[in-house]
């Protein structure tokens, strides 16, 4: 199986004899390694002339190193010539980044296939064992390696003088908390933040572009997000606030039943409900008007419009909070306060 | 003055010599050289990883030339124009930018998108191997933690990625987190209020991620995967049992020339697969999702795949909050903290818990083969199945609006499947791969089957069987007549030749794609063959 | 020269009288008859459409929506006020007739011809006011359409407009198939679940955004290769895996097999 020459496996081979071939020392640096060359067997007699079969994958490896070239030089002139601009009303160009890409591919696949065919049909076959040296260091190196570590304490004489160890564990304990103490500057009380949003008593309910809302600015059965009409109340500053004004038609608006304390927070047929899901914060916005339910895309809770909004389905656990909406003298909504629990998703502090 | 005379030839030997006399490496660099690496494909998955991690580095360093993370309000003014005008924040203004602006950059991001999936994906799939062949025991219980490791560093650095674009699905994923860190018992609120610098989404979420995500986690996982692969090389590679492999050896290629090519060969290919993906398909289209703003939301938000089973544990997770003496336990806790946790937790300690239930100390340097350990291939099966349906369950409403089925239907399917799944999966996989020894051990008693039908001198019709002798570390003759025990006995968990062309019936195979290249070699028919026992084949 | 002059005068005032009271007949006749019988035609043309569709809402209709369309308890709404938009929106779109009464009707092809639809939306028209066709150019703004497309309609619709699940069986529908007038008509008269955006609260320039937007966003072309149904990461999870992982899974049983 093996055409190992004897001379190499005899250990100290001489190696300035000049009748050592490379492969032996080849062989004789792999042994001294634990490296045993059990199978060698070129693919190809490199004395005798090429044959057809040697030719033909000489021409393959070389033309896929080719390929790899002028795909390569494809992806720079791609790269550097190809109208790819965005164009209003024609989109962005469909081909350019599909060819950059391809020509990428197929000069890194040049070389991949290159380097792998030559291995595995012009290089010869082999098959090494390596000896492992597995498992534990040997006792001697443990006993000696032990015995350095307990003279550092011997040394150091840690258990002769407990006045170090005690100073040692009081003193240099803090400097973990120095090192610590800097994330410190993250900490920010959050305060009241978690309790409160932008609308307070008499905010105008706006909508993304600041104009206040009327009453029959919206349809039967239609819905509006509504944010807080103060300074940046429709930025994500105030990221907590954004609502939702739902207008119920008339047949609906009978059916609706709140608790009694939610009972005069809407006005007419329509309600404000916080659009913040109470599960893990998505908007929950998608409003089916016929069967009153609001889903969120989310996590899929889904909450009943007539019912105060409260989860039907999914992991929400609680109503989405109401707003208490009027209309102020102008003919505009307004909110007559803040919501009157946290809006968004629970926390360890808020009771239920 | 004249200068010396340089001859090319002697430059690579004088350079070598040069550095030797400084650095005494010559025995080392050879010792490196002849390391012998065991030769399956299974073996390359992980190396997949490792391709995936360093076209990452290349391809983000690219982008962090172009991107800017910071959270200032910008108008948009480039080249995309359904959103000029708008008010964004500079990092998805830059983002953007990068898509329409720079050249070649949006390319760049997709081969960095496509990376870490695939990145996390053959992370995945490496370690099933691993698992699946027991390739964990001891000694490299340390490589699979520290496997572990990267596993949930390249989940937060793959999160960290996904949120800084700053467009309206990494802002959905980003409240999401505020939430899940608010529903942590005792500190939520505090802590999310230091991770995003006060109210949710605050100013400093995006350029603190952003560091993170170049240079914190990336450092990690660089120190990660040195030490993952500094202990591979001092433990040296599992090996697949068979003829001539032993707990004490390593068959395979010297790490030069043999596994030097192929892993360079297959390195780029991967790099080459990126790049066809980051070509052919798109990914992340950020430019649709506009920016992201506290009340904007879409229909089918996910996160990537390596999160998505989170999503999916959270949409299944029944609307369950603990309340008690004024403080809250949010539902949202259980699915995407206590969960990950456990999950992760199991994982990492596994070695140590199959270690004491078996009751194995031993050294494993062969692997075994999946079905030889049918509980833990159906323990592991049980363990895909959880996961899956979880996170297909994270795409659920996707499922649901594509194959009309209702999304209720599809929470409540898998809520179930989530409980009875794994245990039938176990059930299953624990069948089957008792089956597949059966079928090893019947090929061991019986032989292999030639398809020859052959009239016996009485009339009776038999197949010829070809005795499994001797090939493929099989000793001893698994012929007629062998006794239960002595069946057991060649039973070595290693591949048993279910073929008549494993033992050359085949003939030998003819170079050429589409015409012969050579002459065929005269066919020769091959000793196992030749020694067909015609006694042997009356086994029935 | 007086008389002859008088004779040629006279000769010429009797032709230009001549063609004048030609003119004046024919334009008389022309005043009496053709405006008022075009008026007649329209009224009549309109009574024949409102005959027709009342003829075609009382074969194909009339089992869900009642006689006069009021509706039928748990089975079709009344259309009293719906308006021809929305007539025309669920009839051209093939979501009415239903076939069955199930969670959602879906589009499909039409049943009815163009004037058939016409007919119809006249009849339900003549029941009581209601949004009108909307009919002219019906594009705006793209960037102010892709800012309210994002705020009000994504969230159901998606981001790239192709649908998404409601509860239970519901949906919101694709926008990929869907024309200008369709997605103005929905957005006004607010089809089964879909809220109704009236013209106080998004104003018809808006709506134009919206339409402008939606068809700007499908005609353009995927810039970074195959869009993947413009899906998200569901679908970019399933190719990493079928064709990344699957791909690489080939290369190794090559690398790593027998020469």
């Amino acid at each position: 199986m093996s055409n190992n020459p004897s001379s190499a496996q005899t250990p100290g081979t001489a190696l300035d004899d000049s009748s050592v071939t490379q492969l032996d020392l080849v062989r004789e640096g792999a042994r001294r390694d634990g490296v045993e060359i059990a199978h060698y067997r070129p693919r190809f007699n490199v004395d005798s002339p090429k044959s057809r079969a040697e030719k033909r994958i000489e021409r393959t490896i070389a033309l896929c190193f080719l390929l790899t070239g002028v795909a390569a030089l494809g992806f720079v002139a791609i790269f550097a010539f190809w109208e790819w601009k965005y164009q209003p009303g024609a989109g962005a160009d469909k081909w350019f980044t599909p060819l950059l890409g391809t020509a990428m591919a197929v000069a890194l696949l040049g070389i991949g296939f290159g380097l792998i065919i030559w291995h595995k049909k012009l290089m010869p076959e082999e098959v090494a064992i390596q000896d492992r040296h597995d498992g534990a260091s040997s006792d001697d190196d443990r006993v000696l390696t032990g015995a350095t570590f307990a003279n550092l304490a011997t040394e150091a004489g840690i258990k002769r003088r407990p006045l170090l160890k005690g100073a040692i564990a009081f003193g240099l304990a803090p400097v973990g908390l120095m090192a610590v103490a800097p994330l410190g500057a993250l900490v920010k009380d959050p305060g009241n933040k978690l309790y409160t949003t932008g609308f307070t008593k008499g905010v105008r309910l706006v909508r993304l572009d600041g104009s206040p809302v009327r009453p029959d600015d919206i349809a039967a059965g239609g819905i509006e997000t509504v944010f807080p009409g103060i300074p940046g109340g429709t930025t994500n500053e105030y990221a907590d606030s954004p609502t939702l004004l739902i207008h119920l038609r008339q047949a609906d608006s009978a059916k609706v039943r709140v608790p009694a304390k939610y009972a005069d927070f809407h006005y007419g047929s329509y309600y404000a409900y916080s659009k913040i899901c109470t599960h893990a914060g998505c908007p929950a916005s998608l409003y089916e008007q016929q069967t009153q339910r609001l889903l969120c895309p989310c996590h899929q809770s889904q909450f009943d419009v007539l019912r105060g909004c409260k989860p039907t389905f999914g992991p929400a656990t609680r109503a989405l909070p109401q707003l208490p909406i009027s209309v102020d003298s102008q003919g505009f909504f307004i909110a007559t306060s803040d919501y009157k629990e946290p809006i968004g998703p629970a926390f360890w502090e808020r009771s239920a | 003055m004249k200068l010396p005379k340089i001859k090319p030839a002697e430059l690579p030997a004088k350079g070598a010599a040069w550095a030797d006399d400084r650095l005494a490496a010559a025995g080392p660099v050879r010792r490196m050289m002849n390391k012998v690496f065991p030769d399956h494909w299974s073996f390359l998955l992980g190396e997949i990883a490792l391709y995936s991690f360093i076209v990452l580095l290349l391809t983000g360093t690219f982008l962090t030339l172009f991107f800017d993370p910071s959270m200032t309000e910008v108008v948009y003014d480039g080249s995309y124009a359904p959103l000029r005008g708008v008010e964004m924040s500079q990092a998805y203004a830059s983002s953007l930018d990068i898509s329409f602006d720079v050249r070649g950059g949006l390319i760049m991001r997709q081969i960095h998108h496509w990376a870490a999936l695939l990145f996390m994906a053959a992370i995945v799939v490496h370690m099933l191997r691993v698992f699946f062949t027991g390739a964990f025991r001891r000694p490299r219980e340390l490589n699979w933690i520290i496997g572990i490791g990267l596993l949930l560093m390249g989940l937060a650095e793959g999160f960290a990625g996904y949120s800084i674009p700053d467009d309206a699905l990494s802002g959905t994923g980003l409240r999401i987190v505020n939430a899940i860190i608010l529903s942590i018992p005792l500190v939520g609120s505090w802590l999310a209020f230091a991770v995003f610098g006060g109210e949710f989404p605050g100013h400093a979420i995006v350029p603190r991620l952003y560091i993170a995500h170049v240079l914190i986690i990336p450092g990690v996982l660089v120190a990660l995967i040195s030490a993952h692969m500094a202990l591979l090389v001092k433990q040296k590679h599992t090996q697949w049992p068979g003829r001539g492999h032993t707990e004490q050896n390593v068959v395979g290629h010297r790490m030069v020339p043999g596994f030097a090519a192929k892993a360079g060969g297959f390195f780029m290919m991967v790099f080459a697969m990126l790049a066809l993906l980051g070509g052919w398909f798109q990914i992340n289209p950020i430019w649709l999702f506009g920016p992201y703003k506290g009340e904007v939301v879409s229909a089918g938000s996910q996160p990537d795949f390596y999160v998505g089973w989170l999503d999916g544990s959270t949409r299944l997770w029944p609307a369950w909050d603990i309340t008690a003496f004024g403080y809250t336990i949010p539902a949202v806790f259980w699915p995407t903290v206590v969960l990950p946790g456990v999950v992760f937790t199991i994982a990492g300690l596994w070695p140590f818990i199959e270690a004491r239930f078996i009751g194995d100390r031993a050294h494993h340097n062969l692997l075994q083969r999946p079905r030889d350990v049918p509980w833990r291939t159906a323990l592991g099966v049980a363990a895909v199945t959880f996961m899956t349906v979880l996170l297909i369950s994270g795409g659920n409403d996707i499922i649901a609006e594509k194959f009309n089925i209702s999304l209720n239907a599809m929470t409540w399917a898998g809520r179930i499947a989530l409980i009875a799944g794994p245990p039938l999966a176990y059930f299953l996989t624990h069948r089957i791969c008792l089956g597949l020894q059966q079928h090893d051990r019947m090929v061991l008693a019986h032989g292999v089957e030639t398809g020859t039908i052959k009239r016996l001198p009485h009339g009776e019709f038999i197949e010829v069987h070809q005795p499994v002798i001797g090939g493929n570390g099989h000793e001893g003759d698994g012929g007629h007549g062998s006794s239960a025990a002595e069946i057991e006995a060649s039973y070595k968990q290693i591949p048993v030749p279910k073929k008549m062309n494993k033992f050359g019936a085949g003939g030998p195979a003819t170079r050429g794609f589409f015409r012969s290249i050579e002459e065929p070699d005269a066919p020769e028919p091959s000793t196992a063959v030749a020694t067909r026992s015609e006694d042997g084949d009356r086994q029935a | 020269m007086n008389l002859e002059l008088n004779g040629k005068r006279k000769e010429r005032l009797r032709r230009f009288a001549v063609l004048l009271l030609a003119l004046m007949t024919l334009g008389g006749l022309y005043t009496f008859f053709a405006p008022s019988s075009a008026a007649q035609d329209e009224a009549e043309s309109k009574r024949v459409a409102i005959q027709e569709g009342k003829e075609l809402f009382e074969q194909g209709c009339i089992s869900c929506h009642g006689r006069g369309a009021e509706g039928v308890d748990d089975r079709g709404p009344s259309l009293v006020g719906v308006g021809p938009a929305s007539v025309e929106f669920q009839v051209s779109t093939g979501r009415m007739p239903l076939p069955r009464q199930e969670a959602q009707a879906e589009r499909k092809p039409s049943s009815y011809s163009a004037s058939e639809i016409a007919a119809l939306a006249a009849y339900v028209d003549s029941l009581g006011g209601g949004p009108k066709i909307p009919d002219g150019d019906l594009r705006g703004d793209v960037v102010l359409g892709g800012e309210l497309f994002r705020l009000g309609c994504a969230s159901c619709h998606g981001f790239a407009a192709n649908g998404g699940a409601l509860s239970g069986g519901k949906f919101a529908p694709s926008l990929v198939k869907s024309s200008d007038r369709e997605i103005y008509a929905a957005m006004l008269t607010g089809p089964q679940n879909m809220p109704r955006f009236g013209d106080n609260q998004i104003t018809p320039d808006e709506k134009k955004a919206i339409v402008a937007y939606v068809q700007s966003m499908k005609a353009d072309k995927d810039p970074g290769g195959a869009g993947l149904g413009r899906t998200g990461p569901v679908p970019e999870g399933l190719v990493v895996f079928l064709v990344g992982i699957g791909g690489l899974l080939v290369a190794t049983l090559w690398i790593a097999g027998k020469s």
